[in-house]
């Protein structure tokens, strides 16, 4: 993936540009606002990471304009503002998700991987397949190995929202927002306990997983 | 109508009418007065010039005989005014005078006596005579030939001075009411339309709108007076709104980069995948405390936020028992593994215009709350129920559960920030949980209270139905 991030942090902009590139990504890094518009908008990108707060030219105000250009790449935005309606207002800018700081690698890397998918064409897939195990969008059915499984409505979201993001790792926060429409951080690890649940009606009995967790990020299923 | 009752509740209004009061007695006092004395010295006056007249009338029967004194009474008698004359013999007989109706009691001793009588007037335009009632004060004198004198004063024009005083009295002060109430009305409908756009602007302010202030007129004024040093104290208000939000924009940003920065170093450690076990087990022990680090301060940020007020735009139209239902099924399972049921009892569509994400994380603190203390009950499995209840113009969402409960004292103090009783130190948690869900319940203009569930704990967020 080629990606933009508008960092006024050099320090905390290294760190990722070098995070980025151990995961394999090319990183182009403008440190201000008027410098960063000109290089979204000269350039072509899979995402832009774009902090809010940055000098010469605001965040949001470069999402705009962007927006204003007709330029679709994928925006994350990154704040150290604890606004209640930070959020809202970000993503009303033109933003594609948001990250408040201080974020775990991890939580960034498994979002701007999503964002860049989501921009690539196949959205609209009626069913998901993975492995032996076949999710249909509209009858709202799920079998695996030709066996049906009974969900729950949350609990076939839940599976929906793996299975369009197969391969990919989605992080518990990104669950709890896009599966319960929830932007908070809850003390207890409930994700964890709905996870376990879909994990014993999807795998039990098979003898390949689907359901994985991966260590210090989050979940991903995958055959 | 209710107009006219709120321009009645005015102090203006009042003052005025209590002025009209006090002024209305005091004029009639003075009046009252004005028309005694004044009488009172007329009479001495009438009297004097009765006496007056009458020595010299004497004096005139003395030296010049009764022929000089009739033409002296007849002379006086045709004087136009109010003198009152009669000269007549014992026998009842008038003499001279302009009375003819004498009455006998008048004339029968001496001194003063007064009557109603008839008075011959002046020739009219039509040649008959035109007569008027009197009433008179007279003297009547024995003279020393037998004659009787009576010289008097009509006192009906006395009667008509007082009858002018009180007519001017009647004008006076009924002009005087009527204008005054005009002048109280019109003076307090003023006051009131400047103190009503000061409670507009207040109600504003307090809506959120902080660069909102009080017009202030050229006029120059007690209310521009007042306007312009409430403008001042709203002007600090929101210079130190603006410094916290400063402090608080700034602290995040200062203490959060740092905060990052430490992460990320743990975070890429730990992707190097020659560190020994023990590291990594330590790495990732600084990343969960960094985290609840983190997490606290989040809290803290958004007490703050909460408790400073939000822009009205934030506010949106909320289905609270769907929402309490999300909740109460986000935690189910959670529930049920510690051994407990939730139990959600949400109605139908109970609406109210609020802040989403900020009610949910007080309903979750609640709920995780009630988790954490439900379990240890001695009263059987653990039990949480989440309620919303309507009642008139408010909606009450409860969360309860069989706990061991929190002592009376103890619950107003557990509200405060980092307030842990002694009995939960050794449970996880920052101690900012129910001082949030009380930010939030304030900042939807609802109020927050613990109450005893026999056994347990409810909880009880309180709030307006329309905000």
């Amino acid at each position: 993936m080629k990606i933009l991030l508008i960092e006024d942090d050099r320090e905390a902009a290294s760190y990722l540009i070098q995070a980025l590139d151990e995961a394999g990504h090319v990183t182009h890094h403008a440190s201000d606002g008027e410098t960063g518009f000109a290089m979204a908008s000269g350039m072509e990108y899979d995402v832009l990471i774009v902090d809010r707060m940055l000098p010469r030219r605001d965040g949001l105000s470069i999402v705009e304009s962007l927006r204003a250009e007709d330029n679709r790449t994928p925006v994350l935005i990154l704040s150290a503002l604890g606004e209640v309606d930070d959020r809202v207002t970000g993503l009303r800018a033109g933003g594609d998700d948001y990250l408040a700081k201080p974020y775990a690698f991890t939580e960034l890397l498994a979002r701007i991987e999503v964002l860049a998918r989501r921009s690539s064409p196949g959205e609209a897939a009626t069913s998901y397949q993975v492995g032996d195990l076949n999710l249909d969008r509209l009858s709202r059915k799920v079998e695996r190995a030709g066996e049906a499984i009974l969900l729950q409505p949350r609990e076939f979201r839940l599976l929906e929202y793996l299975m369009k993001h197969a391969g990919q790792v989605v992080t518990r926060t990104m669950l709890l927002e896009n599966v319960w429409d929830y932007h908070f951080d809850p003390q207890t690890n409930v994700i964890d306990v709905h996870m376990s649940r879909l994990r014993s009606k999807i795998d039990k009995g098979h003898a390949t997983p689907l359901l994985h967790t991966i260590r210090g990020a989050g979940y991903m299923i995958r055959d | 109508m209710t107009s006219i009752g709120r321009i009645w509740r005015t102090s203006t209004v009042r003052l005025t009418a209590l002025f009209i009061l006090i002024f209305v007695v005091f004029s009639i006092a003075l009046l009252a007065y004005m028309a005694w004395q004044s009488s009172l010295a007329i009479q001495r006056q009438q009297t004097a010039s009765i006496q007056r007249e009458t020595a010299i009338l004497m004096r005139v029967n003395d030296q010049q005989g009764i022929r000089a004194l009739i033409y002296s009474v007849q002379r006086l008698s045709a004087r136009p005014g109010p003198g009152i004359y009669y000269l007549g013999d014992q026998l009842g007989q008038m003499l001279a005078g302009n009375v003819s109706d004498m009455p006998a009691h008048a004339l029968q001793q001496s001194g003063y006596s007064s009557f109603s009588y008839t008075r011959p007037g002046a020739l009219d335009s039509n040649g008959s005579e035109e007569n008027t009632e009197g009433f008179a004060l007279v003297q009547t004198t024995f003279l020393n030939n037998g004659l009787r004198l009576v010289v008097g004063r009509d006192i009906i024009e006395r009667r008509g001075y007082s009858a002018i005083i009180f007519g001017g009295f009647l004008f006076g002060v009924g002009g005087i009411i009527v204008l005054s109430a005009i002048a109280g009305g019109l003076t307090a409908m003023r006051v009131l339309r400047r103190i009503d756009t000061i409670t507009a602007t207040s109600t504003k302010i307090m809506s959120g709108n902080l660069s909102e202030r009080v017009p202030v007129t050229p006029r120059d004024d007690e209310f521009d007076r007042l306007a312009t040093s409430l403008n001042a104290m709203l002007d600090r208000i929101e210079q130190l709104m603006k410094g916290l939000k400063e402090v608080t924009d700034n602290v995040a940003h200062d203490l959060k980069t740092p905060l990052t920065r430490m992460r990320n170093k743990a975070e890429a450690a730990l992707r190097d995948e020659s560190a020994h076990e023990s590291q990594r087990t330590a790495l990732e022990a600084t990343i969960a405390e960094s985290d609840q680090l983190i997490r606290t301060f989040n809290a803290l940020l958004m007490i703050a936020r909460a408790e400073a007020g939000a822009p009205s735009g934030a506010f949106s139209d909320l289905d609270l028992s769907a929402a309490v239902a999300d909740v109460a099924e986000l935690y189910g399972p959670v529930a049920e593994d510690a051994g407990m049921a939730i139990e959600a009892d949400a109605g139908e569509g109970i609406r109210i215009s609020a802040i989403r994400e900020l009610i949910g994380q007080a309903l979750v603190n609640l709920v995780e709350n009630a988790i954490k203390y439900a379990q240890r009950s001695a009263s059987g499995p653990g039990r949480i129920t989440l309620k919303v209840r309507e009642e008139t113009g408010r909606v009450l969402i409860e969360v309860a559960d069989n706990g061991p409960g929190i002592p009376e004292d103890e619950r107003a103090r557990v509200v405060e920030r980092f307030v842990r009783l002694e009995k939960s130190r050794t449970e996880p948690g920052s101690g900012l949980g129910l001082s949030l869900v009380a930010a939030v319940a304030h900042l939807h203009r609802g109020t927050f209270r613990l109450e005893d569930n026999h056994p347990g704990v409810r909880a009880i967020i309180d709030l307006p139905r329309s905000i």
